[in-house]
């Protein structure tokens, strides 16, 4: 079935909306934006005409300005993924176990409790935290001092507590969407396994480095990969809730590479930022494909 | 006797799982309470609940609409998730029902370019597409607010997967009983796609409504925001140094967000799973 | 198969018709209006408050006219927008007016106020300085709005006029509390005011070359006044955030959780805030002197011309439209919306009613002593880093060093040297 040319022509019809969007929405501006890279570009006064590699060099020359923008945020961005992205697999793991060992009448609504939070959006999310850890008289300082603690911490105002308050808020925000793909991963595991463990007498321990943890492996891996991607994309929550400080330290990629571009003008310079992170980022993931199919064989 | 003892055993961790649940809910809850607050108070105060209650903080949003037309970025936001939601639901699964099924010319082209894009992280794109649309005199319209979503190649390759391991047999049935190209993909493959194109349109709606620095590029008048993008200017904004204020926006912000998502329980958690690729 | 092609129909015609309905009001094309009047694109910033109060006075002169129509835009971001569009008319910071100029952004402007009969005469000078770039009117002021002192009548009786003054204060509030502060120093927000007033207060010109020279060990020095009001004579609590000078003043002290203060330096756009508050106890005045001498900084409102306005018949709109605006009974408005305007015969009439436009009248109290921005290419970017990184570490690192600070002003410096450079060659 499915052959002639009636068919060729409906193959075409069916698929040709999608490549129009693909090819005038993310070929033509990955294109431009290559284009762009290479020219001196500056917001107000339009192109100023061709560089060749300037762009880079300059971005990749220590001393320059703009060295300086790509470097730190480049530097901020990656301790934050080295951060955020243990906690936000681990811990969705241990309530996706949690809830996995419910009695079955509780799982649903404990899972939808974790899960609330992932349909509130950034800059929601960001103005509960920015008021909650407000240092001056904020929720959690008063809490933690009527608890006993003596001085209040400058949450928002001092490192590493700025980053906490980050992590806190991402923490919460996303964890949910992790912990789903957890429990469904576990909901998967043949149960028959566990009675054999039972009756190898395997304790709770065991059972899940035996057998959870094998069957989950690979969801684990895309819940990794995932959220590696997420985190190097840090922008609402620093730019919303610390703004990028204390002094520049949470100032995230790509909200240098937005000053690089409305601050400076440089859209030129903006444009090879971009793509600079865009290759780091493609060989992060590479090499965690090729780490991760490497020990599978 | 079995059932009690294994709810007995469970007692240790449905306490921690509602201690757990307790912090996860105090951000909402501390929300909601302080937009019932009154300035001073909400300020600095460490209990939960307000003193005074008082609903001048809601009035007060009915009062600022010049300032901060809250209603009317619901409204934007609900059209744009809309109409987002749709065009690429239906586009991403013609394409892939094409790409899956019927032999497209230069297949393996588009699908090599389709895996290409899903590497490339999106902030490459970013800059570039907000100066085309400011080149062609479109920013601060819903079009730039709605079309870069339909590029996102995810849709096709979820649609893909999902046809590829669906079996052809009842396809086949139809054909030979003379079914018409449209009747086989209404009758058989809507049905069949139907978990999977749920799956989609959680999937695109979480990423519209969720988009801050997109819109944050496209849009200039107060009147073209989202409520995503909205409630930023607000906490930038010089005039809601009031937490009480900015609560009860968060709260009308949030709330249909939270109804849809508690409406939508199951099918969102039936997807989220469905993208689990095992 | 009727049901999908109903969908698609729908999809389709949602779309177009938001498409069309989307927008709007874009139209900076130089053609007429519908109505025959010529129209005169007029693009702002002013999205909070006093937005209103400028749309008065637009409406007012759409009202009384019949050839020229005034369309406004008000807009977040809208340099971003001003930069990438064709507008007749456009509000520019004080402290952008030289990036714009040079930017080739925005023209010579006497011509123009000429035709409308406004004279530099008609300005109080402060309003003049920020606006006259190589002896040229590159804009028409339209307000000051300096760093300004609230204070709390509950607790300060009379304002502060010294450093001294504040001092006493200090350690009166803190014999009755130890939650009690003077004023709060914040580590961002409006630092660039603090940081450019205390350099006016000390007689020191931060501009060289056409770059922001901070690497001077007076500067140095001035700053360091900051750190000593944190962490040796006390008057501020530490560790106050992003805006933190006006969240304290507007606290309630609670023992040991939350600190207040009684008196805010700080940007007249919270006076709304403030006024909710206090009521009739909030006292507004001009700023103390801190420094060796009295100076006061801020940022300033100005209308300039865009570089593309070159029809004869709009011109003479514009020049209509300034010549209303430019009227006491017209530009009072914008006193009511808070700002102190520099146009003179306008700020005899504040004066008059100085209980009235009680936060036009204080600052307008400031202009005799106003310092305007350097003029230097790309302002905001030069002083980026002291902005996010600098103040910061002076107020929050209790054993900071006058050479270590030092060294931060000669990595800012360096810094703005590089943007100064990016400036387009003339």
């Amino acid at each position: 079935m499915y052959k002639g040319a009636s068919y060729k022509i409906w193959s075409v019809l069916m698929v040709s909306p999608f490549i129009i969007f693909f090819l005038l929405f993310w070929a033509l501006p990955l294109v431009l934006g290559i284009w762009i890279s290479f020219h001196n570009w500056n917001v107000s006064a339009g192109n100023l005409g061709f560089v060749g590699l300037d762009n880079y060099k300059m971005i990749l020359t220590s001393g320059t300005i703009y060295n300086d923008l790509f470097m730190t945020g480049l530097k901020n961005t990656l301790y934050f993924v080295v951060i955020s992205v243990p906690p936000l697999v681990l811990i969705a793991l241990g309530l996706a176990l949690i809830i996995d060992n419910l009695p079955d009448k509780f799982k649903t609504i404990y899972r939808t409790i974790f899960f609330i939070s992932y349909s509130i959006s950034v800059t929601a999310v960001s103005a509960i935290f920015l008021w909650l850890f407000n240092n001056n008289g904020g929720f959690i300082n008063n809490v933690l001092m009527s608890l006993g603690m003596k001085e209040a911490v400058n949450w928002l105002g001092e490192q590493p507590y700025a980053w906490l308050t980050i992590l806190i808020a991402t923490v919460w925000w996303t964890i949910g969407f992790n912990m789903m793909l957890f429990i469904n991963a576990l909901n998967e595991v043949d149960s028959s396994l566990y009675e054999a463990a039972d009756l190898d007498g395997a304790g709770a321990w065991g059972k899940f480095w035996y057998v959870t943890f094998p069957q989950i492996k690979n969801v684990g891996f895309f819940i990794v990969i995932m959220t590696v991607i997420a985190s190097f994309n840090l922008y609402g929550q620093t730019r919303l809730i610390t703004n990028g400080g204390p002094e520049q330290s949470t100032n995230s990629l790509i909200m240098n590479i937005q000053t690089s571009v409305f601050g400076m003008n440089q859209l030129g310079i903006g444009s090879a930022m971009a793509l600079l992170m865009g290759i780091i980022m493609t060989v992060i993931l590479g090499l965690q494909y090729w780490l991760s199919y490497r020990k599978t064989d | 006797m079995k059932m009690k003892r294994s709810t007995r055993k469970a007692i240790p961790l449905l306490i921690l799982a509602t201690i757990i649940a307790i912090l996860f809910l105090l951000p909402l809850i501390w929300m909601v309470f302080t937009s019932f607050k009154t300035l001073s108070e909400s300020m600095a105060s460490s209990s939960i609940l307000p003193q005074v209650w008082t609903l001048e903080n809601y009035t007060g949003i009915f009062t600022s609409v010049s300032e901060a037309p809250i209603f009317r970025w619901l409204f934007n936001t609900t059209v744009i998730t809309a109409v987002g939601t749709i065009i690429v639901v239906v586009v991403d699964i013609l394409a892939a029902y094409s790409l899956a099924r019927l032999n497209v010319p230069g297949k393996k082209v588009i699908l090599g370019m389709i895996f290409a894009a899903l590497a490339i992280p999106g902030i490459v794109t970013l800059f570039p597409a907000f100066y085309m649309f400011k080149e062609v005199g479109l920013l601060d319209s819903y079009i730039p607010l709605i079309m870069p979503y339909t590029a996102s190649t995810m849709g096709v390759f979820l649609v893909y997967n999902f046809l590829l391991a669906f079996p052809k047999d009842l396809e086949e049935a139809a054909y030979l009983d003379g079914a018409s190209q449209w009747q086989i993909l209404y009758h058989v493959i809507f049905p069949a796609i139907k978990p999977v194109a749920m799956t989609l349109a959680v999937i695109t709606f979480l990423a519209i409504y969720n988009d801050y620095l997109w819109p944050s590029l496209v849009t200039n008048s107060n009147e073209m925001k989202t409520i995503t993008l909205g409630i930023a200017t607000l906490i930038q904004g010089s005039n809601f140094v009031n937490p009480a204020k900015m609560m009860a926006s968060t709260v009308i912000a949030t709330i249909p967000a939270i109804v849809i998502f508690l409406l939508a329980n199951k099918h969102i958690v039936k997807s989220v799973t469905n993208t689990g690729i095992k | 198969m009727k049901t999908i092609s109903k969908w698609l129909a729908l999809v389709v015609t949602v779309f177009l018709v938001l498409a069309g309905c989307s927008g709007g009001g874009d139209s900076a094309d130089s053609g007429k209006g519908e109505n025959g009047k010529v129209q005169i694109s007029f693009i702002n910033g002013f999205t909070g408050g006093d937005g209103a109060y400028m749309k008065k006075i637009t409406d007012a002169f759409n009202a009384s006219q019949d050839k020229y129509e005034v369309v406004e835009l008000q807009e977040k971001d809208h340099y971003t927008k001003f930069k990438s569009g064709e507008y007749d008319l456009v509000v520019i910071h004080g402290n952008n007016l030289e990036t714009y100029k040079q930017d080739g952004l925005i023209q010579d402007m006497s011509s123009v106020l000429e035709k409308a009969g406004i004279a530099e005469t008609d300005f109080h000078q402060a309003g003049i300085d920020t606006v006259k770039l190589d002896d040229t009117m590159y804009a028409v002021p339209l307000d000051i709005h300096p760093l300004t002192m609230f204070y709390n009548k509950e607790f300060v009786q009379e304002a502060p006029k010294t450093y001294e003054d504040l001092v006493k204060i200090n350690d009166e509030l803190q014999a009755q509390s130890k939650d009690l502060y003077a004023l709060g120093v914040p580590s961002s927000g409006l630092v660039e005011f603090y940081m450019l007033m205390i350099a006016a207060q000390n007689g020191i010109d931060l501009e060289k070359d056409g770059y922001l020279n901070f690497a001077q060990p007076e500067y140095a020095e001035a700053l360091m006044q900051f750190h000593d009001m944190v962490w040796k004579d006390k008057v501020s609590p530490a560790g106050l955030g992003l805006d933190g000078e006006f969240q304290t003043f507007m606290k309630e002290a609670q023992e040991g959780k939350a600190y207040q203060t009684a008196v805010a330096l700080t940007g007249p756009w919270f006076y709304g805030g403030a006024k909710e508050k206090y009521g009739d106890n909030l006292g507004v005045a001009p700023i103390p002197q801190i420094g060796s001498q009295l100076a006061a900084y801020g940022n300033s409102h100005t209308i300039a011309l865009p570089a593309n306005v070159k029809d004869e018949e709009k011109l003479a709109g514009i020049a209509e439209y300034l010549k209303f605006m430019y009227t006491p009974e017209n530009l009072i408005n914008w006193a009511d919306g808070g700002q102190a305007p520099v146009h003179l015969p306008t700020l005899e009439k504040v004066t008059a009613e100085q209980e009235k436009y009680q936060i036009a009248y204080q600052n307008s109290q400031q202009f005799d002593d106003y310092v305007s921005a350097p003029q230097v290419y790309q302002f905001g970017e030069q002083i980026r880093y002291m902005n996010e990184s600098v103040f910061s570490k002076v107020v929050t690192t209790e054993k900071l060093t006058t050479d270590a600070l030092m060294k931060e002003l000669e990595k800012a410096t360096e810094m703005a040297k590089q943007i100064a450079a990016t400036a387009p060659q003339q």
